[in-house]
């Protein structure tokens, strides 16, 4: 019982965030609720307006093209993510997986903004993609790959590709490569090991990367900003156009709320979907 | 040690040809060679590290060979993959596969084999018949006890035919009483399939009651290969002696040879021993001796012996009863000895001062390292 002391030191500062956020949480629920009164920057009486205002098609809108973005993001990175996390824990040479985990998580400590710079210098119509099919001659004129939703997605997916490796590799890392083993023994070449073994056991390390992928992307907002440009809006730049332009501080507050209600939604739903994986023991 | 050239025969399944196999630096096998008969069941015995596990996985193909060949069938292997070999192997953990049934795991090298349906379900119910799971096919292997889990794991490795069996310490996670019922059941049917197997193991117990043949290795090498009767009652070497069954070694001199056996003097008493390793030793070299717990007798201090101490411990064993007997003069030397029966118990009570005698045409002498 001597540890008792001890505890209460180590989550103190855990618990002190904690209080914050839950009251930074109530602060923008509270706000949510409360009438937007033009011209001033408190709020109004409370009123359920302003979540009866989130049915107007242009506010819908955003949050279908956030799901659509989310979604083809998140699908985008496990495809690409998947052949990166079994290379890095199948791949023998401790240079080569070196290689791969600096690729891998490099960009992890580039900051978004960062990387997204990058990509619109890549994606741009003078950009690294355009010159370089101009100068084939397979296009006439540039491409619009800015401001575009193919360009926020593609931008999204390198943002989000190290977090997926990471609960990737995680979960194949898990998988006894006595399973792979047991059936090559039993006349499986590697393509067959791959689809009946290690792939389905590697299917919750997929919901778990996919989940996180999705919520990850659900509150982008440097990205959309800068590649969609104002042409892709995702949530985030509703909420920083009517909080920091229209000072609408009450809508913008709902829409936070609404945003979080709607990835706690996606998430429960995946989770459910995905319970009979659970059973599965890789161990 | 080296098995005679013949091995590698017509009959021979599987055969090692002075294989060698390194980890970096570190050799894992060292020139082994080993032959494995058509049906015969041979052991790889050897504490952890001493190579047997490696050279199981050399023959199921999850590792190359540094050197020399590996034939299965007389066919060299070498650049065949693990999936064209033809083996079944039972892992340690069994590797059942977890998202499959009972009857969908067992299935799975006939899948591979594309094995028509009717055959290939028929095969699945002889298969789980013989391992006796018949009903459990649409269980899912988290839903088997320890011992369940291994049967579906014997009938899937049986259920294609394999060329070679490879057992990799298959019933180290079973408790006592039905690792025991499980050796039984696993060489029964080894024997009625007339199954090749390669079975890996830390435990001569198991060795010594299940094998044809058991190669005792250590250090990357085979020290001796022989049947159980052989490597218990003439061990090769000191490490074969003291690794394989109970052993008490008691440090002596060389006196002399006479004939084929040597006279050794432990302390104040000669004893006669078998003497093929000790040829050409000088005089009052030391010699180890090797004394099974069953090859002493323990008699009255005041009759004839070799050794004087007295009983420290006492373990009942049922059947036997093992005496720890403190030897008295020497530095506190302990020995382990066997008395069938029961009488041992209120004959040689605790503290007894007692002789023992040393079944000395039976012990193993090799010199001192």
């Amino acid at each position: 019982m001597n540890q008792q002391p001890f505890l209460r030191i180590f989550t103190a500062p855990a618990t002190l965030c904690a209080v914050g956020f839950i009251a930074a949480m109530v602060a923008v629920l509270q706000y949510s609720l409360r009438a937007y009164v033009p011209g001033s920057l408190d709020p109004g009486g409370f009123t359920l307006a302003n979540f009866a205002d989130l049915l107007k098609p242009l506010y819908a809108r955003v949050f279908l093209d956030t799901v659509v973005v989310c979604a083809m993001t998140a699908v985008v990175t496990l495809i690409v993510g998947y052949p990166l996390a079994y290379a890095l824990v199948r791949v023998e040479q401790p240079i080569l997986r070196s290689i791969l985990l600096v690729i891998v998580v490099t960009p992890l400590f580039l900051g978004e903004v960062v990387r997204t710079y990058a990509w619109i210098i890549v994606l741009g119509n003078n950009g690294f993609i355009n010159s370089l099919l101009l100068s084939l001659g397979l296009i006439g004129k540039p491409l619009q790959l800015m401001f575009t939703p193919f360009g926020v997605v593609v931008a999204l997916v390198h943002v989000t590709l190290p977090v997926m490796v990471i609960m990737l590799a995680a979960g194949l890392s898990h998988i006894d490569r006595d399973y792979s083993r047991a059936a090559e023994s039993l006349g499986a070449g590697p393509i067959r090991v791959f689809l009946t073994v290690t792939l389905p056991l590697s299917l919750p390390g997929v919901v778990a990367g996919t989940t996180t992928a999705f919520a990850w992307t659900f509150s982008a907002f440097a990205t959309p900003q800068l590649i969609g440009g104002g042409r892709v809006n995702m949530i985030s730049n509703l909420v920083y156009q009517l909080g920091f332009s229209s000072f609408n501080f009450p809508f913008a507050a709902t829409l936070c709320v609404a945003g979080l209600a709607l990835t706690a939604l996606v998430l429960g739903l995946l989770q459910l979907a995905s319970r009979p994986l659970r059973k599965i023991e890789v161990h | 040690m080296k098995p005679s050239a013949s091995a590698e025969g017509e009959h021979t399944a599987v055969y090692f040809d002075t294989v060698t196999k390194r980890f970096d630096d570190v050799a894992a096998l060292n020139a082994v060679t080993l032959g494995v008969g058509r049906s015969e069941f041979v052991t790889l015995l050897g504490p952890s590290g001493c190579g047997k596990t490696t050279l199981l996985k050399l023959a199921a193909g999850f590792l190359g060979p540094d050197g020399g060949s590996i034939s299965i069938e007389g066919k060299r292997v070498n650049d065949i993959p693990t999936y064209r070999r033809g083996i079944g192997m039972m892992f340690q953990n069994y590797a059942l596969f977890p998202h499959m049934s009972v009857a969908d795991n067992v299935a799975y090298g006939l899948k591979t084999r594309r094995v028509p349906k009717a055959d290939r379900d028929k095969r699945v119910a002889d298969a789980l018949a013989l391992v006796k799971l018949k009903g459990m096919e649409n269980r899912k292997p988290r839903q088997l006890s320890g011992g369940q889990q291994q049967r579906v794991a014997l009938a899937r490795a049986l259920v294609i035919n394999p060329t070679v069996l490879l057992l990799d310490e298959p019933f180290s996670a079973l408790d006592k009483s039905l690792r025991t019922s499980m050796q039984v059941e696993l060489r029964e049917i080894q024997r009625r399939l007339g199954l090749t197997t390669i079975f890996v193991t830390h435990d001569q117990g198991e060795a010594l009651s299940m094998s044809d043949r058991v190669a005792v290795m250590s250090e990357g090498r085979i020290r001796q290969l022989g049947s159980p009767v052989d490597v218990y009652r003439s061990p090769a070497d000191p490490f074969v002696a003291s690794f394989v069954g109970d052993n008490n070694r008691l440090r002596g001199q060389f006196v002399s040879m006479q004939a084929k056996q040597a006279i050794v003097a432990l302390g104040d008493a000669l004893v006669r021993v078998p003497g093929e390793s000790l040829s050409g030793l000088e005089k009052s070299a030391a010699v180890d001796l090797f004394v099974r717990p069953e090859q002493f007798d323990v008699v009255a201090p005041e009759e004839p012996c070799t050794i004087k101490g007295s009983v420290v411990a006492q373990i009942y064993q049922g059947g036997h009863v093992d005496l720890q007997i403190e030897c008295s003069g020497g530095a506190g030397e302990r020995l382990l000895v066997r008395s069938p029966g029961e009488q041992a118990v209120l004959r040689w009570p605790m503290g007894a001062p007692v002789g023992v005698a040393i079944q000395a045409d039976q012990c193993s002498a090799f010199p001192a390292a």
